[in-house]
């Protein structure tokens, strides 16, 4: 496969896959937007990281 | 025009995130494509780096990482013992899973030419085996982590953050010392004559370590690659009724429902995973193309297979180079020392397979 067909592929299929799951997902609440900067917000991290177990 | 043209899909896109989905995730996303700019720019490779050093004895890549960790621990080791509830460290458990996990990313990553950080920017920038490779990785991660418990059952034991436990000014010490010691022992390896230093590496770990730091301040996390991509995989299973996340250990953990019903821009590692494609893409568009050397059909089998290992291996050994090495380490997680040394057993075999079938 030539190399700007396998790049225009990824695009598409991971564009593609954004636009999906935005459709797809529950709608965000705007307003329990979390903190701009985590530093000195008083909350705890909510995400999800690698090196976590669950 | 080109890079005109994606400056106004990233503006746009920074605009729709702030404005729909969160300010925090538009800052994200910029810091993700500063990282993805420098890795691509600069070719900061932590593959490459371990390759030039085990073959050729060229520490300098090496020597940049080292770089890297140490600043990047003076700048997140004070953060986190100043705002322990804000900010949490990237911390794995020692376990067989660590080492066995650690291990097969060390050769894979060598024969993929390619770690967590490489696939993406490398895919960013067009490399076709990376390219391939990235979706292949997500499956892997998607099963390592649905898979995670049972390697866990083989023995574990609890993470070990050295800021929670000695401090902000021992952790760093303690961390400053080891990488001293481990930059002591490339250089000799490396003999009188080698090049020590490679100034834009060096940029690069002061730049990279500065937006690790960035990433953990406004994220509250380290900075990650793999959980995005094993979430995107596990998004598509679920929707396409091939995966049942309620009845998985891993997955039908609270967090982990919560990242796979919300949209993949609320999540912080996917948007700066997101980030570094763009930034490696932004790169590319300023660079002319390069003809890559055609990979036979073996090649391509071993190299798609070794990215499906990259993927798996990566949850079990609780990160990849970026995930467990740099956060793990700059964070003072005892897990991201214990990762660095099975990888590098890994890559030693890694760097053979990768001659066998001539890479």
């Amino acid at each position: 496969m030539k190399k700007p067909l396998l790049t225009v592929i990824f695009w598409v299929a991971l564009v593609g896959f954004f636009g999906w799951d935005w459709m797809h997902s529950a709608p965000i609440d705007v307003r329990q937007e979390p903190p701009l900067i985590a530093a000195g917000s008083g909350q705890a991290p909510s995400g999800a990281h690698c090196a976590a177990t669950f | 025009m080109k890079r005109i043209f994606l400056a106004v899909v990233v503006i746009a896109f920074v605009f729709m995130l702030a404005w729909f989905v969160a300010l925090r995730q538009a800052l994200l996303f910029l810091v993700g494509l500063g990282m993805g700019a420098v890795l691509a720019g600069m070719r900061f490779g932590f593959t490459t780096g371990w390759r030039k050093l085990i073959e050729q004895r060229d520490p300098s890549g090496v020597l940049a990482q080292l770089a890297l960790l140490g600043l990047a621990a003076i700048l997140c080791m004070p953060m986190l013992a100043a705002y322990p509830k804000d900010l949490e460290a990237a911390l794995g458990p020692p376990s067989f899973s660590l080492i066995i996990g650690a291990f097969v990313f060390g050769a894979a990553m060598q024969v993929a030419d390619g770690c967590g950080s490489g696939t993406l920017y490398k895919a960013g920038l067009g490399i076709p085996l990376n390219t391939a490779i990235l979706p292949v990785f997500a499956v892997g991660s998607f099963l390592g982590s649905a898979t995670l418990e049972r390697w866990l059952s083989l023995g574990a034991m609890r993470p070990y953050g050295l800021v929670a436990h000695f401090g902000a000014g021992e952790a760093l010490g303690v961390t400053l010392l080891g990488l001293i010691v481990l930059g002591a022992l490339v250089v000799r390896w490396s003999g009188r004559s080698a090049r020590l230093l490679d100034h834009k590496l060096l940029l690069g770990a002061v730049l990279l370590a500065v937006l690790a730091a960035l990433n953990l301040a406004i994220a509250g996390q380290p900075w990650g690659i793999v959980y995005g991509f094993g979430l995107w995989a596990a998004k598509v299973a679920t929707a396409a009724g091939l995966f049942d996340p309620a009845a998985n250990h891993f997955w039908s953990e609270a967090v982990n429902m919560t990242t796979l019903r919300q949209s993949v821009f609320l999540d912080v590692t996917s948007i700066t995973d997101i980030g570094i494609l763009a930034g490696a893409l932004w790169v590319a568009l300023g660079k002319p193309r390069s003809a890559a050397k055609p990979l036979t059909g073996v090649q391509w089998t071993v190299g798609i297979v070794a990215g499906f290992l990259l993927g798996y291996s990566s949850r079990l050994a609780f990160g990849c180079n970026i995930g467990a090495m740099v956060s793990g380490i700059s964070t003072g997680s005892v897990h991201g020392w214990i990762w660095v040394f099975m990888a590098f057993l890994g890559s030693l075999l890694g760097v053979r397979v990768r001659r066998h079938f001539a890479f």
